[in-house]
């Protein structure tokens, strides 16, 4: 099944650990060449952040693409280095899972509950949120399930609205809750095995 | 409302005519041919030079062709008969996708880099390599374009622009660039328009359908098409063009595409350079790119020595090789670096792979018809007088001479206040400025009073 495939995947990446300020950060480097680097909280083991870096086809490096967590640059990042960028007003998207299930958060968007409809695509394997007052529309994929090619289930879907801010929620199924189970024993081992790496302590 | 109005308004473009300065060769914009590749006498800022220009034409198609790889040419004549034109004449008919790469002889020559590296370097820079990237691209209806310009006058300018697509709206902020090509574009609220999020360019699609009553006066090639729909930030695949080189940068180094920018590129491993082939070669079998040759220009290619001409020897030997083209004004000398003598100081081996093509000296009425090429792009007025003298030194002295003395007695002219160049003119800077022959002249015969002419050398040495 393809939960394996996933798993075997990450078994066979090469990983390193570190504990950085209350996290525990691992990175995998993969067969392929991508890279994968996660956040973990120490004392509650929830995820913090996770990016995934590849090469472009000509082989620049290429930036960080924030999957779940908040991007630093997003704040402070100064128009001159860029060319165009979002307003400030505009509605952040970020993902920040619990335990139990995934969750997205959508910032700035000061329209009341009515207005959102958050529905599932299954053909397309993908979310769409969208706005009946058409002020926002949002397609993203759980890239969890597509990484397990498991099937999406609009009945595990729900969304609430409060303060400007609108929530997201996505049940995880039964084989991601035992995939990230598992993970997090075998990542928990890892840290015992590099603790001797010097270069990692450094910062 | 009416602040409202006037801030919604791209203000025309002021800022931003650029100038452009007048080169040697700046006339020049192809080679001149008609479309059975017949020369025209005067066309495209090219003059004269019929069966050369011809040569070049069918060169030129050999190369659009791209079949052919590992061609060279020379293009050898006397002094200022055109050489260099014509390469030039080759590389603005080519048009932008077509790598052409151009490097003086003495480029080369560099205490960082070993010659037979610069020359690499410059082999990979005229091939060129079409291939599919994904980029993400901002696609919509523009809904209003704000700019706000300081009330001093100078300072940051800020913008901001809203766009919409059939589901959303969003707000983005502006960089300065951003609003200079904006307003360059002359982008108003109702144009559906593309910006590649990475390079910021800009592309206009049309109208947005539902502005179609705005005005009713509209150009026949005003295009309306529908707002776009869905998310407005896509990821497209886009097609463009990059050097081997510029890939041999990226993966040369890690820090990677900035290492473009910073110029200093430095060696590149062969290890590098055979990867990046492999991997080439593979995209072209797989169908995603396609390999695009085009030309190196190595001008005042006298100036290599014997190392350089065995690179090249084998150099055109590889299937990933540009149509090299070379110019010499130089006849029978020594080649540089060996002791021997050969026509245009070529190795015989490297001149047997050549096709030679030989400029002539200008006639009296070609010389004249270039003159007033010249004049033109110099913005020059000359009198039918001023125009007979100017061409008369121009075939006694040389043509550069003559060219050269355009623009001096243009100033002069305009310092009597004069508008249109009369003989007093030339000949007033005629006699302030010495040409290459009146000068050695004045050497024979002062030769005694300059400093260090004990030493009787008999000539300089510069091959």
């Amino acid at each position: 099944m393809a939960v394996q495939s996933w798993a075997e995947q990450l078994k066979s990446s090469k990983k390193t650990a570190l504990i950085n300020s209350g996290k525990r950060k691992v990175h995998y480097l993969f067969a392929d060449g991508k890279e994968m680097a996660e956040e973990y909280d120490l004392k509650t083991d929830d995820l913090i952040v996770r990016k995934w870096r590849c090469k472009s086809t000509l082989g620049a490096q290429g930036q960080w693409q924030i999957e779940v967590g908040e991007s630093l640059t997003a704040a402070g990042a100064s128009l001159d280095s860029e060319l165009i960028k979002e307003n400030c007003s505009c509605p952040v998207f970020m993902r920040k899972d619990t335990k139990t299930s995934f969750q997205w958060r959508i910032r700035n968007l000061p329209y009341p509950k009515e207005v959102f409809s958050v529905s599932v695509e299954p053909s397309e394997r993908c979310c769409i949120i969208k706005t009946s007052n058409k002020k926002y529309y949002k397609k993203f994929s759980i890239s969890d399930l597509d990484r397990c090619q498991l099937p999406l289930d609009c009945s595990a879907l729900s969304f609430t609205h409060a303060s400007n801010t609108l929530i997201i929620s996505y049940k995880k199924p039964k084989e991601i809750l035992t995939l990230e189970h598992e993970l997090l024993k075998e990542l928990k081992k890892l840290q015992g095995t590099s603790e001797g790496d010097g270069d990692c302590k450094t910062q | 409302m009416a602040g409202q109005m006037a801030t919604t308004k791209v203000p025309e473009v002021r800022d931003i005519t650029r100038i452009e300065r007048i080169g040697a060769h700046s006339h020049i914009r192809g080679l001149g041919l008609d479309d059975a590749l017949e020369p025209r006498q005067v066309s495209q800022g090219m003059v004269g030079q019929l069966a050369s220009r011809r040569a070049a034409g069918v060169i030129l198609e050999m190369i659009k062709d791209g079949h052919i790889a590992g061609r060279a040419v020379l293009i050898a004549g006397q002094p200022g008969t055109g050489k260099t034109a014509i390469a030039m004449g080759i590389a603005q008919s080519l048009g932008p996708d077509t790598p052409f790469t151009a490097l003086a002889g003495s480029e080369i020559f560099s205490l960082e880099m070993s010659k037979t590296e610069a020359l690499s370097q410059a082999f990979r820079k005229a091939i060129g390599v079409r291939i599919k990237e994904e980029t993400e691209i901002i696609e919509g209806e523009v809904v209003e374009i704000q700019i706000d310009r300081p009330a001093t006058g100078t300072g940051a300018k800020v913008g901001k622009l809203t766009l919409k697509t059939t589901e959303m709206e969003t707000i983005y902020d502006l960089g300065n660039k951003m609003i200079e090509s904006l307003s360059k574009e002359k982008v108003q609220a109702g144009d559906v328009i593309t910006i590649d999020k990475a390079t910021g360019k800009i592309s206009k699609l049309g109208r947005s359908f539902t502005r179609a009553r705005d005005y009713d006066a509209m150009g026949a090639q005003t295009q309306f098409v529908q707002c776009p729909e869905g998310e407005l930030q896509k990821r497209k695949e886009v097609v463009h063009t990059v050097s081997l080189h510029e890939i041999d940068v990226i993966n040369s180094r890690t820090q990677g595409f900035l290492a473009l920018f910073s110029g200093d590129t430095g060696e590149i491993k062969s290890e590098v350079r055979e990867q990046i082939n492999a991997k080439v070669s593979e995209w072209r079998e797989e169908g995603k790119a396609e390999i695009i040759p085009g030309v190196l220009f190595i001008d005042e290619v006298h100036m290599l020595d014997m190392e350089c001409f065995s690179f090249l020897n084998r150099a055109l030997e590889s299937d990933l090789s540009p149509v090299l083209i070379m110019a010499t004004n130089r006849g029978i000398t020594r080649i540089r670096g060996t002791n021997y003598q050969s026509p245009h100081g070529i190795p015989i081996d490297l001149l047997d792979r050549l096709l030679i093509i030989a400029t002539s000296p200008y006639t009296e009425k070609e010389t004249r018809q270039i003159l007033k090429i010249r004049c033109e792009e110099e913005d020059v007025e000359l009198s039918e007088e001023a125009h007979t003298v100017l061409t008369r030194i121009g075939l006694e002295t040389s043509l550069r001479y003559a060219i050269q003395l355009i623009s001096t007695a243009g100033l002069v002219c305009r310092k009597r206040r004069g508008t249109e160049v009369q003989v007093e003119d030339i000949k007033r800077v005629y006699s302030l400025f010495l040409d290459e022959s009146r000068s050695s002249q004045y050497m024979k015969e002062y030769q005694d009073s300059f400093l260090f002419n004990e030493a009787q050398t008999t000539q300089m040495d510069t091959s």
